[in-house]
C-alpha cells in the first residue's frame, strides 16, 4: 500500500497572523510561579528557601530522578513561597524589577561528549515544541547508538502559533551554532530542517545560512497538519518509519525542535539556562496578537496587559496550539517552558460542542495521519469483558495514537473522539502493565 | 475571569455537522423531485410528500412513545422520506406510502438504535418491503407529459424482448415509466454533481456501482446500445448516487466503499441479466448493506508504524 497517499492531509486555516511580527521582550513581571513539573518526566525539588534572595539564571530547584530537569529564577527578587501546585509545588518568586543576572552564570566548560551533554542537563532546556522532553534525555541517546542524522522541527503545524518562525528568522545564527555543536560532540553526519511551506520567510533564511554547508538540508513541507509531529515528520522527511516498539534513536534518528536548538546553542555561548521564552499571543478575545518574549513563570494575566489588553471577555485559555493545547482555569496562570503559544478566544468561540450519534462516515479515518480508526476504538471501549476488549484495542494499535485531534477536528458529529483514544490508551496501559506484573509474579514462582 | 472554560483538544473544530451533510443529500435530491412532479404529475408530489411526511412523523413519534431525545432535526428522517418516495412508483396509494415509511423509520432505524445504528439502508429496506408486500410499487405509472406507446418500464420491455423501447435521449431526461425519482438521468447527474463537489460523497462510488453494470452487460451481450439503456434505465442511477453512498450503511474504508459498488454493480447484473426479476439495484445494495461489516474488516489499513 502506497503510505504517502494515507499520511497528514488535513488541511486547517493558518491564521498565522504573527508570522511576520518581530518579538518584542516585555517588561518583567511583578511576580514569577515556577512549578516543578514543567517538563515531561519526574518533578524537580526546590533548593532554595522562602525570603531568600534569587538573581536571573540561579539554579532555584534541581532535577530528582528519571528525566528530571532544573529550574531556574527567571526574575530577580525574592522567594516569597513555596507552594502546592497540582500534584507538586511551586516556587514563587517577587521581583525587584531589576532583572539581575546571577554572577554564576557563566559560559560553561566543555571539551567532550560527557561535558556536552551535562551542561545541557543543567541548562533545563525541555522540547520546547510542547513534548517538554528534557533535551539532555534525547541527545543521551548517542550513549547507546549512534545518531546519524538529527532532524530539525521547524514545521510549527498548529494554526495560530509564529514562534518557531521568529526563532528562525531572528535566531539564525543560534540555529548554525547549534548544528555545529551536535556536529561536535554526537557527531552527527546529516541534518534536516523541516519547515512547512507557510513560513517563507524562515525557508529563505535558512537557506542562507546554511548555503555552504552540505550536511544540512532545508525541507521545505506541504503545510497540512500535523506535520510536525514525529511520526509525520520523520516519514515526510526522510521517508523512515518508527516500527511497532521501536524507539526513534534506533534508527538513528533525533528530532529537535528548532527553538530547543538555538536555546541550547544560546545557553553553551552565555551560560544563560532557560528563563525565557518567545511565544504567540493570539485568539479571538486578543486585541493585538503579538510575538512576546517572556519570563517563564510570568502570569497570563501580565503577558496580556502588556501586549494591549483584551477587545472582549475571555472565554477559554489555551496554552499551546488550538489542535493540541490545554486549557487553564485561570488568566493567572504561570506559562511555562514548553509554553508556545497562549491563545484566548472569546465567550463565543469557547462554547461547548453538542456530540450527536456517529454516522459512520469515516472521515476521522480518512483524516487520521497514521491511519488508525477511532471509530473502532470507540467501540471496543464499550466492549463489557476487559479481556476481549484489551484484544480488540491492541489489535487496532491505539497506543500509537498521538492525540493530535484530526479525527475529532473534522468529526460532523462532534463526537469527542480525542477523549476516547486517551481513555482506550489508559485501559491499554493500565491492563498490560497488570498482565506484565502477573506474568513477573507467575515467572517468579 | 474565574468562569474560563476547562475542556480537552481540539478547541476548534471543522465546519462539517451531520446536519449540514443530510441537507446537502436533500439540496441534491431536489432537481430529481423536480423532475418527478414535472413528469409524473402531481401525483408523484402526493408519494413523495407523503413519504417524507411520514418519515419525519413516524421518527417524532417513536421518540416521543420511547421517552428519547428528538432526533428528527438531524433531518436523516427528511433524507429516508424523500429517497423512498423517489423510489416508487406514482401509481402507489397514499396509505402504502405511509406504511412503507413507518416502516423505513421505526423497523429499519429506531429500533436498531437510531441514526448510525442500523446495518441497512432504510429506504431501500422500506422499498423492498413494500415490493414484497404490495406488489406493483416499481413499475407501473407513466410519464403524464408524452404519450408513450408501451405501458411497462423499459427494463421490463428489455426482459421481454420488445422493440418498443424509448429512445436514449428519452431514457436520459426520464421520459419513461418507473419509480419517480429514477427516471431523469440528468436531474440525478446534477446531484452527484453537488455532492461530490461538496465532499459529501466520494465520486468513485456511483462510478464504479454504474460501470460496473455497464462493463458486464457490454461483455454478456456485447452490445453497445443495450449496456447503456442497460445503465439508465431502472433505478441504478438513484441508488449508486443516494443509495450505495450513504454513510452508515456502507464501508467506512476508502477501499471497502469501492469493494461495496462492485458488489452492488455485479449483483445487479446477475439479477437483471439472469433472474426472473427485472430490476435488481436495491437488492444489490441491501445484500452488500449485509456484508459491510467483513468489508471494512478485510480493508482495514495497516498504521503507520503499526503491525
Amino acid at each position: 500500500m502506497n503510505l504517502k497517499k494515507n499520511i497528514s492531509i488535513l488541511k486547517l486555516p493558518h491564521l498565522k497572523k504573527t508570522a511576520g511580527m518581530n518579538s518584542v521582550r516585555i517588561s518583567p513581571p511583578k511576580e514569577v510561579l515556577l512549578p516543578m513539573n514543567m517538563h515531561s518526566g519526574q518533578a524537580a525539588v526546590p533548593i532554595v528557601a522562602e525570603g531568600e534572595h534569587v538573581r536571573v539564571g540561579q539554579l532555584i530547584a534541581r532535577e530528582e530522578g528519571r528525566n528530571s530537569s532544573p529550574v531556574h529564577a527567571t526574575v530577580s527578587g525574592v522567594v516569597k513561597a513555596i507552594e502546592p501546585f497540582g500534584p507538586t509545588v511551586a516556587i514563587r518568586i517577587e521581583s525587584d524589577g531589576k532583572m539581575e543576572k546571577d554572577p554564576g552564570v557563566v559560559p560553561p566548560e566543555v571539551h567532550d561528549l560527557d561535558e556536552f551533554l551535562q551542561a545541557v542537563r543543567d541548562s533545563g532546556i525541555v522540547g520546547l515544541g510542547g513534548a517538554a522532553f528534557p533535551l539532555w534525555a534525547k541527545l543521551d541517546a548517542v550513549r547507546r547508538s549512534p545518531i546519524k542524522t538529527v532532524l530539525i522541527n521547524g514545521a510549527e503545524c498548529e494554526p495560530f502559533i509564529t514562534s518557531d518562525n521568529r526563532t528562525m528568522i531572528e535566531h539564525s545564527d543560534l540555529i548554525v551554532k547549534g548544528v555545529a555543536l551536535l556536529k561536535k560532540y554526537l557527531l552527527s553526519e546529516e541534518f534536516i530542517i523541516g519547515i512547512e511551506r507557510n513560513k517563507p520567510d524562515a525557508i529563505a533564511e535558512m537557506n542562507r545560512v546554511f548555503a555552504d554547508d552540505p550536511s544540512v538540508t532545508v525541507k521545505p513541507l506541504k503545510s497540512v497538519y500535523p506535520q510536525g509531529a514525529k511520526q509525520v515528520l520523520l516519514y515526510n522527511a526522510t521517508g523512515k518509519v518508527v516500527g511497532p516498539g521501536q524507539r526513534l534513536a534506533s534508527l538513528g534518528v533525533i528530532i529537535i525542535n528548532v527553538t530547543s536548538l538555538a536555546k541550547m546553542a544560546e545557553f553553551m555561548e552565555t551560560g544563560m539556562p532557560l528563563v525565557d521564552k518567545c511565544l504567540t499571543l493570539e485568539g479571538s478575545a486578543v486585541k493585538e496578537p503579538k510575538n512576546l518574549v517572556v519570563p517563564i513563570g510570568t502570569p497570563v494575566s501580565h503577558i496580556v496587559e502588556q501586549a494591549g489588553g483584551l477587545c472582549c471577555e475571555p472565554g477559554k485559555l489555551i496554552f499551546g496550539g488550538p489542535m493540541m493545547g490545554h486549557t487553564r482555569e485561570s488568566m493567572d496562570s504561570p506559562i511555562i517552558k514548553a509554553t508556545n503559544a497562549v491563545i484566548i478566544f472569546s465567550e463565543k468561540d469557547s462554547r461547548p460542542v453538542k456530540s450527536t450519534a456517529c454516522i459512520h462516515c469515516g472521515r476521522c479515518v480518512a483524516n487520521c495521519p497514521l491511519g488508525l480508526n477511532p471509530t473502532a476504538f470507540a467501540r471496543a471501549m464499550e466492549i463489557d469483558d476487559q479481556e476481549e476488549r484489551y484484544a480488540v484495542l491492541d489489535k487496532e494499535n491505539v497506543m500509537l495514537c498521538m492525540e493530535c485531534g484530526c479525527c475529532s477536528y473534522v468529526c460532523p458529529a462532534r463526537r469527542p473522539l480525542v477523549d476516547t483514544n486517551k481513555d482506550a490508551k489508559r485501559f491499554v496501559k493500565k491492563t498490560k502493565a497488570a498482565k506484565d506484573a502477573m506474568e513477573k509474579k507467575e515467572g517468579g514462582n | 475571569m474565574d468562569k474560563l472554560i476547562v475542556s480537552s483538544a481540539p478547541h476548534i473544530h471543522g465546519r462539517d455537522t451531520g446536519r449540514g451533510i443530510m441537507l446537502d443529500v436533500i439540496i441534491a435530491l431536489l432537481p430529481a423531485a423536480a423532475a418527478a412532479v414535472i413528469i409524473f404529475g402531481l401525483r408523484a408530489l402526493g408519494v413523495i410528500a407523503a413519504c417524507v411526511i411520514a418519515s419525519v412523523l413516524a421518527e417524532f413519534l417513536f421518540n416521543v412513545c420511547t421517552r428519547r431525545e428528538q432526533t428528527v432535526g438531524d433531518l436523516s428522517a427528511v433524507v429516508t422520506g424523500l429517497l423512498l418516495g423517489l423510489n416508487l412508483s406514482a401509481s402507489v396509494p397514499i396509505w402504502q406510502c405511509v406504511v412503507g415509511s413507518a416502516f423505513a423509520i421505526v423497523i429499519v432505524k429506531c429500533l436498531f438504535g437510531g441514526l448510525g445504528h442500523n446495518f441497512a439502508n432504510p429506504a431501500i429496506t422500506g422499498r423492498v418491503f413494500m415490493l414484497l408486500a404490495f406488489s406493483s410499487v416499481a413499475g407501473g405509472a407513466m410519464p403524464v407529459v408524452v404519450e408513450l406507446e408501451a405501458s411497462a418500464t423499459p427494463l421490463e420491455l428489455i426482459a421481454s424482448g420488445s422493440e418498443q423501447l424509448p429512445g436514449l435521449w428519452d431514457m436520459f431526461i426520464g421520459l419513461r415509466g418507473g419509480a419517480v425519482g429514477e427516471t431523469c438521468i440528468a436531474a440525478l447527474l446534477a446531484g452527484y454533481i453537488y455532492l461530490v463537489a461538496r465532499k459529501v460523497i466520494k465520486w468513485y462510488v456511483p462510478a464504479i456501482f454504474v460501470g460496473t453494470v455497464f462493463l458486464c452487460f457490454l461483455a454478456a451481450t456485447g452490445d453497445f446500445t443495450v449496456a447503456l439503456y442497460e445503465i439508465l434505465a431502472g433505478g441504478l442511477f438513484l441508488g449508486a448516487i443516494f443509495m450505495a453512498t450513504d454513510y452508515v450503511t456502507t464501508p467506512i474504508t476508502d477501499s471497502g466503499r469501492m469493494l461495496f459498488a462492485l458488489g452492488c454493480g455485479i449483483i445487479t447484473f446477475v439479477i437483471r441479466h439472469f433472474c426472473a426479476y427485472p430490476e435488481g439495484v436495491s437488492f444489490s445494495i441491501l445484500a452488500m448493506n449485509l456484508v459491510t461489516p467483513f468489508l471494512e474488516k478485510w480493508t482495514a489499513k495497516k498504521p503507520l508504524g503499526g503491525s
